[in-house]
């Protein structure tokens, strides 16, 4: 069973940079327990809340908005998609991961199976997103009618190589939340944040930029009933 | 204007106008670096304003600034410890060996014309990625060339908050993958209109701040026109520049006509007509009849045909009314805007008389979508006034009353609404 881990800190702590507060070697140590282990497919920080690019289709018209899919003084800062046996071995790991001590860790479980897999390499001229699809509860689903399904989008996507991975995720009610506090572990049911508009799933995306990102993210059927944030991996050559 | 870096003298003032742009443009599509490209773009100009004064102005002032500024790039970018990094992708470009030596010293002379890739710097400042606020401000500091404390005066906001702003989109640019390029034909029309959107964002901000306002503030009216102006050149395909570069030229030719002596608004009915910059009046015209020689209409060219109805009668009483109606259907239709409707309606009333205006002006109020708009029932009293119903006039003034938030309007309508209860 695949769990996204989903880190959520302090914006402020998020754009930060080195990583204050969040022991780098206590990271280290984790990446090289779960990898070591063969439980973690793949992972990745993402860039700030700041960097991240809102798009969603409103009676045909294309909405692109600066900023993340919801205000919240937490926002996600990073990502990890764990193979593992149940919800407690995952909110194990979870709780060992040191954005847990700062900020919370969001375990999901992916719907549906899926093989356990890493990402591809990164192609030269290429940049990887993370684009997370959120639900939003001022759309009118009666008005819209029946969601198209993803199917095509997906066929598309991969087929050109823009999609690397993605799922549904198991709904909002299935999540647990995570924080440790002066070494005891808090696990709190439901998603980090109680905003209106819940991420429902996520796609990894490899563009050549963000124009390319948003034309993808435009096509996905949620476009109409949702909103697709698309967030830039933290880039790994910093200069 | 006051520039940052000590420049001094009409020539260099000039070059800065003119040339600022183009060199951070044509710097940033060399090495990819923003905040590289402005400060060497800076150090050029600073070299300039020791140089010219001592030897006379160069034959290609443009040539000269990005020689320098390039090499002042090329220069920092060795020292730095990423040089090898970048030099890949500079690689590419025409960089030559040895051009930087002494570049303090020897600046060679005129090197062929500087690229213009402004049009490239124009929609990556305003890709809609960026938030509206963040785009302005990158418009204003990449290709005008104001500082971080101009733009922070113009708007009104503390200068780190305004740092915080260039910096943050700069950062998004970057890392977000912003692509610094004209968008494909595909996409082009839908960015275009909102580079357009972010000029005239600009020229409003200016064009509304009053007489007394700080001057940085007010010459926002001057960058939008400049700015269009740029593209409308770069961009000559695309008519509804020209209809916006229109526009912004017959408002500005009634600048000096639209506030009395005491700051209040002057209606356009109500305005000196010998104050209208004619020289400007002329020169918008020329724009306006080359986009509508394109044979495409868009609301801005629209909007400058009615200014320029306007513009063209010698008095308020000459003007052709049933022209502005008729742009103002034309517009109500792209734009399915009620206030344009509203607005059809006070010209066909001027045209055809109240009672047609009054019936336009009653569908409107009944439709709903102006509620709460007080426009509409001051537009209503109106044509009650002219009438003779002038019970029904005065209710009307009194439901526009209630909705009105500024004070000059208010005091307005209160004068009308005095006339009105003195008649009956």
């Amino acid at each position: 069973m695949q769990y996204m881990l989903v880190h959520v800190v302090d914006d402020e702590l998020a754009a930060a940079k080195p990583w204050d507060g969040a022991a780098p070697a206590s990271l280290e140590a984790w990446l090289d327990q779960t990898i070591g282990r063969g439980v973690n497919l793949h992972g990745s920080r993402l860039g700030p809340a700041s960097d991240a690019t809102t798009v969603k289709v409103r009676r045909g018209e294309l909405v692109i908005t600066d900023g993340p899919f919801a205000e919240t003084k937490e926002q996600v800062a990073g990502y990890d998609l764990l193979e593992c046996g149940d919800m407690e071995e995952a909110l194990e790991w979870a709780a060992k991961h040191p954005t847990a001590q700062v900020g919370a860790v969001e375990v999901r479980p992916l719907y549906g199976d899926q093989p356990p897999r890493s990402l591809p390499e990164l192609a030269r001229g290429k940049r990887r997103y993370m684009m997370l699809v959120c639900s939003d509860p001022a759309v009118d689903r009666d008005e819209l009618g029946q969601i198209t399904p993803v199917e095509p989008w997906v066929e598309e996507m991969d087929g050109r190589g823009a999609r690397r991975f993605g799922s549904q995720l198991d709904e909002p009610a299935r999540a647990r939340t995570v924080r440790v506090r002066d070494g005891q572990a808090l696990v709190t049911d439901g998603p980090f944040a109680e905003t209106k508009e819940q991420v429902a799933g996520f796609d990894i995306l490899d563009c050549a930029d963000l124009d390319e990102a948003i034309e993808v993210a435009q096509k996905h059927p949620m476009a109409r009933h949702g909103i697709l944030e698309v967030r830039p991996f933290w880039p790994f050559q910093e200069d | 204007m006051a520039l940052s870096g000590g420049l001094s003298g009409p020539a260099l003032a000039g070059a800065f106008r003119d040339e600022w742009g183009r060199i951070v443009a044509a710097l940033i599509h060399q090495f990819g670096d923003w905040d590289l490209a402005e400060d060497c773009a800076q150090e050029a100009f600073a070299l300039a304003s020791q140089r010219w004064a001592a030897d006379g102005t160069p034959a290609r002032p443009g040539a000269w600034l990005f020689t320098v500024a390039r090499n002042r790039a090329i220069d920092r970018l060795r020292r730095a410890a990423t040089y090898q990094a970048k030099l890949k992708t500079v690689a590419a470009t025409a960089m030559t060996e040895g051009t930087d030596e002494g570049a303090d010293e020897e600046v060679p002379p005129d090197e062929g014309a500087v690229p213009d890739e402004r049009l490239r710097l124009i929609f990556t400042c305003c890709h809609p990625a960026l938030a509206m606020e963040a785009r302005v401000a990158l418009t204003l500091r990449a290709l005008a060339g104001l500082s971080t404390a101009e733009i922070a005066r113009a708007f009104l906001v503390p200068e780190p908050t305004m740092a915080k702003r260039l910096v943050r989109a700069k950062h998004k640019i970057q890392n977000a993958g912003i692509p610094y390029r004209v968008p494909p034909a595909g996409a082009l029309a839908e960015r275009a209109a909102g580079v357009l959107a972010v000029l005239y964002l600009l020229f409003n901000e200016g064009y509304s701040a009053s007489a007394g306002a700080d001057l940085v503030r007010r010459d926002l009216c001057d960058q939008a026109v400049r700015l269009a102006t740029v593209l409308v050149k770069l961009m000559p395909e695309l008519a509804e520049a020209k209809g916006l570069l229109a526009l912004m030229l017959f408002h500005r030719a009634r600048q000096a006509a639209r506030v009395d002596s005491k700051g209040d608004l002057v209606r356009l009915q109500d305005q000196d007509r010998s104050l209208w910059d004619s020289a400007a009046v002329e020169q918008a015209s020329r724009y306006l009849a080359g986009a509508r020689d394109q044979g495409e209409v868009g609301p801005y060219q629209l909007q400058a045909a009615i200014a320029g109805c306007h513009a063209s009668a010698p008095t308020a009483g000459d003007t052709d009314w049933r022209s502005v109606a008729g742009l103002y259907g034309q517009l109500a239709d792209l734009t399915g805007s009620p206030v344009v409707e509203l607005n059809r309606a006070v010209a066909v009333a001027m045209a055809d008389g109240p009672e047609e205006g009054l019936a336009l002006m009653d569908g409107l109020a009944g439709a709903g979508a102006l509620d709460g708009y007080y426009l509409l029932p001051a537009a209503r009293a109106d044509m009650l006034r002219r009438l003779g119903r002038l019970p029904e006039a005065a209710a009307a003034y009194r439901e526009a009353l209630a909705l009105v938030r500024t004070e000059p309007e208010r005091r307005f309508l209160e004068a009308r609404l005095a006339e009105v209860e003195v008649e009956f």
